[in-house]
């Protein structure tokens, strides 16, 4: 029902945009769907909720629809000063809580190259969220943990990237790569193939041309090497290889969205 | 008759001593003194006494390299590591041994213990920075070495705006000499909840995105929170550069020499034991004090354990009858202290370590335990690489004494910094040589704070108020005079 109403709300501003402005510069009215899968660029504005630690909201307007969107839970959050890459999916969601059509799942990659005027919103009666751990967490060494029990079967393990960048995110990527380099270490894997994928074909978004750089590929990679290197894993048995123009997969990691699924590195461990 | 106008007389002369000392008079421990290092001491203090535990029982120190004189200066570890002073060393003591022994004491010795090597030995105003901020020049070769030793090509330059020491365009000791050093000014961190230090609770450092630094001798897992700009990775790689930069011992440490210091200062624990109302910290249900530490496992998150001073929470409700009204509402100060420190949230902003890049947003609302984390010891149980500001500018108090440097980062700005930043210390960069690195520090232990001010690693807040004053500036919190108080109280209790 909220959902409904945000999206009436979003082609009421649309239908008002378009009256006004000149027929050259006219916006055909997209309106989301539930179940769409959105991809934007935008400048993120902060609502400054309070309900305990982390439960600050980020909303970001996509500007060819109107639209406000929550996307508090993209693993990485925005930073005020610059654009945000917004890759989600609709859905019918707790609108009261930020002010936003929620995104879930909901990816957000920081633009460090386009600087945003920073905006922060007060709470305005949106309560914000309460923070929970994510359940992608790497837990303590202090914690028991499990061994693999023979026989050890050949895994292979994909490691999800923001756009654009080669670092591991906390509590969603490192999640991914330590379960890959625990189980090498675990089973004394035989072998290691590493590839790194790049997104390098361009794509349009928020009439911009995104494309991710090709030795970014290697450079994922390599960062998954230094896991190894770093975790104890030998590394005179890893092999390293790198890909552009990458495919859509279906990466866990990637929680069903299409783009967000091209960047990564999948690690094959081999028993 | 004779004895008791001799006991008269003896209590005449200790009434008027005591008159004659200032309320600490500070129980400074020389090199080479050949004391026996007892196994429990108390210490008292403005905010009440210190107390310093040392496991498994007294210790000898004759012959003992922590405590014997190595090098020319004559000076050994415990010099600048007090026992009164939580093993670290306080303003007052610098102040203290300047008005005891003058300039000749080993703690002024020029090679850091005045604001440049080559000024005029013994002038006060050459050891102003250790006299008036209990600051000790840290000389950083640059460009940086890896912790292997290697050179690293930095991704920024420095150039000295500001050099009131003038240290930094000094051709024998700064940037323009053959061998080029960046010298910074900083506070010795304590010798002391060493485990706690050394911890890992994670494998990774999320602040890098990757696994744990590794120690280059052994190539095992380190914790990365050992030094202010973590410019060495284990006890024993930070004795051989204390010895070297500290004592100007340049013979390698022996491997008998390392393990005897090595043991020491795994025993040491040091905590505050009593508030300044007397009443002991582990009183009424309270787990404060030296004891707990010694006992407890370190390195547990507090999010997912025990909550950072969580200790005092008996205190909350402090309804011991047996105790006075004072003491009960210092308790109760003390415990909504330690309950704001964990709770009290505020707006984090453009905090390298914190806003970025672990994904957590920039700003993001969180409190004093979100980096704070440890349990018992409120260091952080990842690698504490964190810009506070303390150091940099815009956010850093002003700071006239000290040097500035302008960072220019050649490659990717700083992301909260831009391209240029001014600094008085650049901190983590000045070992990694990164332009992202500039301005953070380590976190460090809160434990025993109420012996050893000033705080912040440059000195910067001179009381525990001050600190909480700069949190308040730098974040633009609001904490209220009452929510101030529980603060200080709070750490003074440490």
């Amino acid at each position: 029902m909220q959902g409904r109403f945000w999206r009436f709300v979003a082609a009421a501003v649309l239908v008002n945009v378009a009256v006004a402005a000149p027929a050259e510069q006219q916006i055909k009215p997209v309106v989301e769907q539930v179940g769409e899968e959105v991809r934007f660029i935008t400048c993120p504005i902060y609502r400054d909720t309070d309900a305990g630690r982390k439960s600050g909201c980020w909303l970001g307007d996509r500007r060819e629809t109107g639209t406000r969107f929550d996307i508090t839970g993209s693993p990485t959050k925005p930073d005020w000063n610059h654009a945000v890459l917004v890759e989600g999916r609709v859905v019918e969601g707790d609108t009261q809580q930020c002010g936003g059509v929620l995104l879930e799942p909901v990816r957000v990659s920081v633009l460090h190259d386009q600087n945003c005027t920073r905006h922060m919103l007060p709470a305005e009666g949106f309560t914000g969220r309460r923070f929970s751990l994510p359940t992608r967490n790497i837990r303590p060494l202090y914690e028991p943990r499990e061994l693999p029990k023979p026989p050890y079967q050949e895994k292979s393990f994909d490691i999800p990237f923001d756009f654009g960048r080669d670092y591991i995110v906390y509590q969603l990527s490192d999640y991914y790569i330590d379960k890959a380099v625990k189980y090498a270490i675990d089973i004394d894997a035989s072998r290691v193939e590493i590839t790194g994928y790049a997104a390098t074909t361009p794509t349009t978004v928020s009439g911009q041309t995104l494309r991710e750089p090709a030795e970014l590929a290697l450079r994922r990679a390599e960062v998954a090497r230094e896991w190894l290197r770093r975790m104890g894993y030998p590394l005179d048995r890893v092999k390293i290889r790198a890909q552009t123009k990458a495919k859509v997969s279906d990466m866990e990691g990637a929680d069903g969205l299409t783009e967000p699924s091209r960047r990564r590195v999948t690690l094959r461990v081999i028993p | 008759m004779q004895g008791v106008v001799v006991r008269a007389l003896l209590t005449v002369m200790v009434v008027t001593m005591a008159l004659a000392m200032p309320a600490y008079a500070r129980d400074w421990w020389g090199a080479g003194e050949g004391r026996v290092f007892p196994a429990v001491a108390d210490f008292p203090n403005e905010h009440g006494t210190l107390r310093v535990l040392l496991q498994d029982g007294p210790l000898d120190t004759r012959g003992h390299p922590f405590f014997e004189p190595l090098g020319p200066h004559g000076r050994a570890c415990v010099t600048c590591h007090q026992p009164a002073d939580a093993m670290s060393l306080s303003l007052a003591s610098i102040r203290q041994q300047w008005q005891t022994a003058g300039a000749r004491d080993p703690l002024f010795a020029p090679i850091d213990g005045a604001n440049c090597p080559d000024l005029p030995h013994g002038e006060r105003d050459s050891h102003s920075l250790l006299l008036d901020h209990g600051l000790f020049r840290i000389a950083r070769p640059w460009p940086p070495r890896d912790h292997a030793g290697k050179a690293i090509k930095p991704d920024f330059d420095v150039d000295v705006i500001h050099d009131p020491t003038g240290c930094n365009l000094s051709p024998r000791w700064g940037l323009p000499s053959d061998d080029p050093h960046v010298s910074v000014y900083r506070r010795p961190r304590p010798v002391a909840n060493l485990k706690y230090v050394l911890a890992m609770g994670f494998a990774i450092d999320g602040k890098r995105g990757l696994p744990l630094p590794l120690d280059p001798d052994t190539g095992k897992p380190v914790s990365g929170n050992l030094m202010a700009d973590s410019r060495v990775l284990t006890l024993k790689a930070q004795m051989h550069d204390a010895a070297r930069s500290h004592l100007g011992f340049f013979e390698r440490l022996t491997p008998a020499q390392i393990e005897r210091i090595n043991d020491f200062e795994m025993r040491v624990f040091t905590a505050q034991q009593q508030n300044r109302l007397g009443d002991s910290l582990d009183a009424g249900g309270a787990e404060g004090g030296p004891a707990k530490l010694a006992d407890s496992e370190p390195g547990r998150l507090g999010s997912q354990g025990i909550g950072v001073w969580s200790e005092f929470a008996p205190w909350e409700r402090a309804d011991d009858s047996s105790v006075t009204p004072e003491r009960r509402a210092l308790r109760e100060s003390i415990a909504r202290g330690a309950r704001s420190f964990r709770e009290r949230t505020f707006l984090i902003a453009d905090s390298r370590g914190v806003n970025s890049p672990m994904g957590f947003g920039n700003p993001m609302r969180d409190r004093c335990a979100l980096c704070h984390n440890m349990s018992q010891m409120g260091m952080d149980v990842a690698p504490g690489q964190v810009d506070l500001g303390t150091t940099t500018q815009p956010f850093a108090d002003q700071q006239p004494h000290l040097p500035l440097f302008r960072i220019t980062c050649k490659g990717e700005p700083h992301p909260h910094y831009g391209r240029v930043i001014h600094t008085h210390d650049p901190g983590y960069a000045l070992t990694t040589g990164r332009c992202a690195d500039v301005g953070r520090i380590t976190l460090q232990s809160l434990r025993g704070l109420a012996a050893r001010a000033p705080y912040f690693v440059n000195g910067t807040a001179s009381t525990l108020r001050e600190v909480v004053e700069y949190y308040d500036r730098r974040y633009s919190i609001g904490y209220t005079e009452q929510e101030i108080e529980d603060l200080v109280n709070l750490m003074s209790a440490l």
